[in-house]
């Protein structure tokens, strides 16, 4: 297997947009082995053209959940992104990478609700 | 039980109108509800889409609903938009291309508000906008209808309505579900007994998400914002007995007098922008990570 793996986002999400929570999912599952293999992983977003956060957040943002942010700057690149598309991506990083240092935080949230009433 | 709906237009007057049908014909069960609109002199388009969550509580509770004394005007509003043809209505052409046609969308079928969107936006203003500004504003409509999917627990459906006003240059887009609510979204990650206001407060400020686990979150509603503050817009978000405008700038979070139980968002856009919203960027692919 070559050591530079191209995950094309179009053939996981079937088409332009890349809209979704679970197609994002369906995308980190391609990439996290890889990158867990070591390879270099370029994510193309060639003929995507509407991408928004809760995507992002589930095909890259959780990596850093998973690797240290050394690793994925090393090993992870992405492609045929349009600035705007590159801005939301960095402000989704920016956002995992504060979202996975406060993990312990996080973890003990869901605590059970308190009335359902206003006051 | 016969409920009189007053005006409904879209603002906190018209949302507490409607958590007032909600909370009346909140004990029906296996029962009749008359929505009377005798009373009603005005009914703004979108609005179409949080009524609807409001009447799918109450015929999920095995009631049935019936539509009567619309005044001529609106109802033909409501049938150019569709909504009205649940009711028993026939559909009547919408001629002026104005109208973003009432949609309830399945949670399993979520695939359906890109063709609703791919559909409907096409020819209300999206053309005359300068270039980039179509693309954000489908993100973020793509933003709020995800995030009813994520946080809104819905077994009803989320629901789309809205409305083109080509003098006024303004494009409504409306999505409403009848789930939690943010108030008990947020009230179960802090564990606090907040109010539905600071619940609002909370989810729109940086970085906070009710999100847990694998998924970070937290920044759709951002962006969101971030859009319409550049293209002087306008968001409005009601949920339970909050409410939430920003509008020229201006943010204001008011206590709603009756509950709405789920969550609306009116994101309403301004096509006589003529801001560039493509970015000149430092950025590039090798500094993101």
């Amino acid at each position: 297997m070559p050591d530079e793996i191209s995950v094309r986002v179009l053939d996981i999400v079937g088409g332009a947009l890349a809209v979704s929570a679970d197609d994002g999912q369906a995308v980190h599952d391609k990439i996290a082995p890889l990158l867990r293999e070591g390879k270099r992983v370029i994510v193309s977003f060639e003929g995507v053209n509407t991408i928004i956060s809760a995507f992002l957040n589930a095909a890259i943002g959780q990596l850093y959940g998973e690797f240290p942010e050394e690793k994925i700057r090393e090993l992870l690149l992405v492609e045929h992104m349009v600035p705007e598309d590159l801005a939301l991506l960095k402000r989704v990083v920016d956002n995992s990478k504060r979202y996975f240092a406060n993990r312990p935080a996080f973890d003990e949230a869901w605590k059970e609700e308190v009335g359902d009433d206003e006051e | 039980m016969i409920f009189r709906l007053p005006t409904i237009h879209s603002d906190k007057n018209g949302f507490e109108n409607l958590g007032e049908l909600a909370e009346a014909a909140r004990p029906l069960y296996a029962n009749r509800l008359e929505l009377n609109f005798a009373s009603c002199g005005f009914f703004d388009a979108n609005m179409a889409a949080p009524l609807a969550a409001v009447l799918a509580r109450v015929a999920d509770k095995f009631n049935t609903i019936e539509v009567v004394s619309v005044p001529t005007q609106i109802e033909r509003i409501l049938r150019k938009n569709g909504f009205l043809t649940s009711y028993r209505y026939p559909p009547l052409d919408d001629e002026n291309h104005t109208t973003v046609p009432f949609i309830r969308i399945q949670l399993a079928a979520a695939g359906r508000f890109a063709d609703y969107l791919e559909r409907h936006l096409r020819g209300k203003g999206i053309p005359r906008m300068s270039q980039g500004l179509g693309k954000v504003f489908k993100q973020s409509l793509f933003e709020v209808f995800q995030n009813s999917v994520t946080h809104s627990g819905t077994r009803l459906g989320v629901f789309c309505c809205g409305q083109f006003f080509p003098q006024l240059r303004r494009l409504d887009i409306t999505i409403a579900d009848a789930g939690v609510g943010i108030r008990t979204k947020v009230r179960q990650f802090l564990g606090t007994k907040i109010s539905s206001i600071e619940a609002i407060r909370w989810a729109l400020s940086d970085p906070n998400t009710t999100k847990t686990g694998k998924q970070p979150g937290g920044v759709g509603l951002k962006f969101m914002k971030d859009f319409v503050a550049l293209n002087r817009g306008k968001i409005q978000i009601a949920s339970r007995r909050g409410f939430y405008e920003f509008a020229a700038g201006q943010e204001t979070f008011s206590m709603m007098d009756t509950d709405f139980r789920g969550t609306v968002v009116n994101l309403e856009v301004n096509t006589a922008d003529t801001q560039s919203y493509v970015l000149e960027s430092d950025l590039s692919p090798e500094n993101i990570f």
